[in-house]
């Protein structure tokens, strides 16, 4: 089987002031097809910068200067604008955690549900509309007709994104880009949203890549994970096994930080010392180094190794076994 | 007073907003309804709920940043719900309040030593210019180093921001800190710091929390005893290990289940899920939470239950439907 989308080498960077900073750093790892692939880490780790990448939507400030992107043989990269738009919310589409500004406030759901439909499928306006209707009462927006006529503001935050995943859906793409789709949403919304993505992925079988910020949401939702820390990936693998037996240190110590439901409350948190380093643009060596508590074996070594198949850490010390699983 | 009376009760405290609904009607949002509660020295009182259910009020409503329409709020049993500004001041230094936007609530344009030095001298807890001890030795319990009271706010992450806000708070020697979602804005390995950081200096200080937040976990980690909001009004209060070990009141069920899991094994349990999202204006006699109550019957819409004890110790739950409670799928 074939990688349906496959990321090598990734370099982007920012303009700031006269220079340039690079913000995501030889960033490598593909999507398989049908799969649900989590991309998790905290804010400024390049996680969503990356997933824009995929689709050319870096905007002016942001230059993808170095690797490459490739799907079906293509590299995205090089495409023109006119051969993207052909791929972009019809073969690979993308929902948003900013549910506020994803919808258009002047129009009504029908008319921009239909518009993606009409531009990608080249059908008449009946035939969209039932498409639409049929989507909207997929994704659990009853009752369909009524909403079709609804404008955004007369949703709730739930209720958008289910539009915004209707949308998404709409030309039935092969893979679907989630950026953190429910971060702005309560928890038993986030649940319902969760169990529409898994649900949709089984029937369709699209692929998912799912990025968030939240451990457990990667727990239930992932079937492989890539962990990112100041711009690189640090971990990558199977989900049950990066979260049963986490290698790298920044994996370890992130799982360790989550306030459980089901801990003991007496158990103390393990924090991380420190922060994010800001200006992690042109440091050498291992970038999490200062916050690590191994960063004294290993002197700042961190080239990727694979300790098993499907298996990346950025981490000498955690497949030599120094560090004790 | 007794040094067994609480530093803080709450009674009976209800809110509403009325917002302007077209030329001549007015909507009312029932933001608060008959919270009750106490907060004994020492402990933390954790309220949890999701967007709207009111909790933030509460905070504002004890801090008395906002006037209740009804109900009480004592401070050390002397009521300080409204008292005229003149002589709520001398009472202020004793209770403090932290928010969730740490970037907007310390001013920009003041250097770190500023911020913390202005509300000692004006309390005058400290005299002018004689602040700098009590600056180094605030900076030092929150865990920045002293140079940090020469910068700016913005030259700080968040975490550290937090931290600051901290130190401001506790720089009055208050017996109660309101914190308003103070870590949901951080990252997680930073919201441990902050989390243990809340922890060591109740401990050291014996200062009594309350700590309203949406992350369960969070709230968990860090409150003797919680209590659970929707719609405006407590659903369900016990102590916190109680509360996340038996649950009664069907929303608190549904929300614990709904709450992520990062143990592998917990992968694809059963689970409640609720039906739609909270709406409606909560005007009328029933239980705000029946439309997405899986328990719910016709009985639910003429009356909703008071909140009852479960148990002996404290645990009560404002449904007395559910039973075994609802189906998990």
């Amino acid at each position: 089987m074939e990688p349906l989308i496959e990321i090598r080498n990734l370099d982007i960077s920012f303009r700031q002031g006269s220079g340039l900073v690079k913000c995501a750093d030889g960033v490598s790892f593909s999507v398989w097809p049908g799969e649900i692939l989590c991309l998790v880490g905290e804010s400024g780790c390049g996680k969503s910068i990356t997933a824009l990448s995929i689709l050319g939507l870096l905007g002016r400030q942001g230059h993808v200067t170095g690797g490459e992107i490739l799907y079906g043989g293509r590299n995205l990269l090089a495409l023109s604008q006119r051969e993207l738009d052909a791929i972009r919310g019809r073969e690979i589409s993308m929902i948003f955690q900013d549910i506020m500004y994803s919808l258009n406030p002047v129009f009504t759901i029908s008319s921009q549900l239909t518009e993606v439909i009409r531009r990608h499928l080249r059908c008449d306006r009946k035939q969209a509309e039932a498409r639409a209707l049929q989507l909207l009462g997929r994704t659990g927006l009853e009752p369909a007709a009524a909403v079709m006529r609804r404008y955004p503001h007369q949703l709730s935050g739930g209720m958008r994104q289910r539009a915004m995943i209707a949308m998404a859906l709409a030309c039935g793409p092969r893979l679907l880009i989630a950026d953190e789709p429910t971060t702005a949403l309560d928890v038993t919304i986030q649940l319902q949203i969760m169990q529409l993505l898994r649900a949709l992925r089984d029937e369709t079988g699209m692929a998912i890549l799912l990025i968030t910020h939240d451990l457990g949401l990667v727990a239930e939702m992932a079937d492989r994970v890539v962990v990112m820390y100041a711009g690189q990936c640090v971990e990558t693998g199977d989900a049950c096994r990066l979260l049963t037996a986490p290698a790298h240190p920044y994996t370890r110590a992130l799982l360790q930080a989550v306030p459980g439901t089901d801990a003991a409350r007496d158990r103390r948190l393990l924090s991380i010392p420190g922060a994010v380093p800001e200006h992690y643009h042109d440091m050498t060596g291992c970038r999490f180094a200062a916050r690590c508590p191994h960063s004294d074996v290993c002197g700042g070594n961190a080239h990727l190794f694979e300790p098993e198949p499907g298996r990346s850490v950025r981490c000498c010390e955690a497949v030599a076994g120094v560090i004790a699983p | 007073m007794t040094s067994a009376s609480p530093v803080l009760e709450v009674r009976h405290l209800s809110k509403t907003f009325w917002e302007k609904d077209g030329l001549l009607r007015r909507a009312g949002n029932r933001a608060v309804q008959d919270v009750g509660f106490t907060i004994a020295a020492g402990e933390t009182f954790g309220i949890v709920g999701e967007s709207g259910c009111g909790k933030s009020t509460v905070a504002r409503l004890v801090m008395g940043l906002e006037k209740p329409d009804a109900g009480e709020v004592l401070f050390h049993g002397q009521r300080i719900d409204g008292l005229p500004e003149r002589r709520l001041r001398p009472l202020r230094p004793r209770f403090q309040m932290v928010f969730q936007d740490s970037g907007s609530s310390l001013n920009g344009r003041k250097r770190v030593r500023d911020i913390l030095a202005g509300p000692m001298i004006w309390h005058g807890v400290v005299p002018r210019g004689g602040a700098q001890a009590r600056i180094d030795e605030l900076l030092d319990m929150v865990g920045l180093p002293r140079g940090a009271q020469a910068r700016y706010p913005h030259e700080f992450s968040g975490g550290q921001r937090q931290r600051i806000c901290i130190a401001r708070a506790l720089s009055l020697n208050p017996e109660l800190i309101i914190l308003d979602e103070p870590v949901s804005a951080l990252d997680v390995s930073v919201q441990a710091q902050i989390l243990n950081l809340l922890r060591d200096l109740q401990a050291r200080l014996g200062v009594s929390y309350l700590f309203i937040g949406h992350g369960l976990g969070a709230v968990r980690y860090i409150s003797h005893r919680i209590a659970v909001m929707y719609r405006g009004r407590i659903v369900e209060t016990a102590a916190s290990e109680e509360l996340f070990a038996h649950p009664a009141h069907p929303y608190t069920r549904a929300l614990l289940d709904a709450v992520p899991s990062t143990d592998w094994n917990r992968r694809g349990r059963a689970r409640i899920v609720l039906r739609g999202e909270a709406y409606g204006s909560g005007w009328d006699d029933g239980c705000a939470f029946r439309g997405r109550c899986p328990c719910a019957d016709a009985a639910c819409a003429r009356a909703a239950c008071e909140l009852s004890p479960i148990d002996g110790d404290g645990h009560l739950s404002r449904c007395a439907r559910a039973g075994d409670g609802p189906e998990r799928s």
